[in-house]
């Protein structure tokens, strides 16, 4: 197991999981987000190829109301 | 009005009011507000939400209410305080909301939530090069908009006073140097506006829309609000066009003078 911050949290998930695979561990249900790993947008066809690191800190975003 | 349409960001809009969705009493009164309104452009942002799909903030409802609206949806990238979290808020916006536009936002001070200029332009650049049509909220300073001209901002969002004081125009001269500056760019008027009568006046000066959000959801009635900018953008955007009279330093009788009773010559 690894840790890393979700979204300010820290979560234990298990090594080598890419992002997609991060996301179905974390049971994330929320649709329509977005990905940043360590502050770099991750997009949606680059997750198979982001794996999750130790320290790694995670950003999902999803849609809110703004002005 | 029916035959006022304006193009911004590739879209032909017959609406000169971009509209908040923050901050109404409930999701059901943002979206009768927004209707009323007329507003076809709507901000929206991004944010974190319980990883374990606990939907708090009642984001997934407030998102399916814009969806099934059909109006254009801007982005923003509120919160930012350097380009780079600009930058990354803004690609993560692209994604989730299948837009191109984004509304820059960088603060550069969290007393006044004055806009960093700097990092500003910087983000702007970069968001450009990537295909972004940038509406950059900025302050009313003349050069910062002509930085963002440099580096092919086509919108420029100078603000009217400081995010959601509802002090109106604090500055209308240099509002007008900024449009006069640069009469082909699309100029919006960005925070600040508190009363009706503030949006009028930004469209009288020439500016081509208002953003707001504050005035109309933290009214006690923001349905009649939004009804009450919708009318007034109206009505600056016709008066504007209609050509405002010059200003006299004396007074000039209306009635004519020929003919005044009551006054007889003897002489």
């Amino acid at each position: 197991m690894i840790k890393v911050s979700v979204n300010g949290e820290i979560k234990e998930i298990e090594e080598n999981l890419d992002v997609s695979q991060m996301i179905e561990a974390l049971e994330y249900k929320i649709k329509g987000f977005a990905v940043a790993v360590n502050t770099t947008f991750v997009p949606i066809t680059e997750y198979s190829k982001t794996i999750i690191k130790e320290g790694d800190k995670i950003d999902i975003l999803a849609p809110v109301q703004g002005g | 009005m029916d035959n006022d349409t304006w193009e911004i960001g590739g879209k032909t809009l017959s609406s000169r009011l971009l509209i908040g969705s923050a901050l109404y009493p409930s999701p059901a009164n943002m979206e009768d507000a927004i209707k009323i309104s007329g507003a076809q452009i709507v901000t929206v942002s991004l944010r974190r939400q319980a990883a374990g799909g606990n939907d708090n903030t009642g984001g997934n409802q407030f998102w399916d209410i814009i969806k099934s609206m059909g109006i254009e949806v801007l982005p923003n990238t509120a919160g930012s305080h350097s380009a780079k979290e600009a930058i990354t808020t803004a690609q993560m916006a692209r994604e989730v909301f299948g837009t191109n536009w984004v509304k820059l936002e960088v603060i550069g001070d969290q007393y006044n939530l004055q806009p960093d200029p700097f990092e500003t332009v910087k983000a702007a650049e970069v968001l450009i090069k990537e295909g972004f049509e940038v509406f950059p909220y900025t302050t009313d300073d003349l050069v910062v908009a002509k930085r963002l001209a440099d580096v092919g901002c086509n919108i420029i969002m100078p603000w009217g006073s400081m995010i959601g004081s509802g002090k109106g125009l604090m500055n209308p001269d240099n509002l007008i140097a900024i449009r006069k500056q640069f009469p082909d760019l699309k100029l919006v008027v960005d925070a600040g506006i508190g009363k009706p009568s503030h949006a009028t006046q930004a469209m009288e000066l020439g500016y081509d829309g208002v953003l707001l959000n504050s005035a109309i959801a933290l009214a006690q009635d923001p349905v009649k609000m939004a009804d009450a900018f919708r009318v007034a953008i109206e009505a600056g955007r016709l008066g504007y066009e209609a050509g405002v009279m010059k200003e006299r330093e004396f007074a000039s009788p209306s009635t004519p003078t020929v003919g005044t009773p009551f006054w007889h010559q003897f002489d």
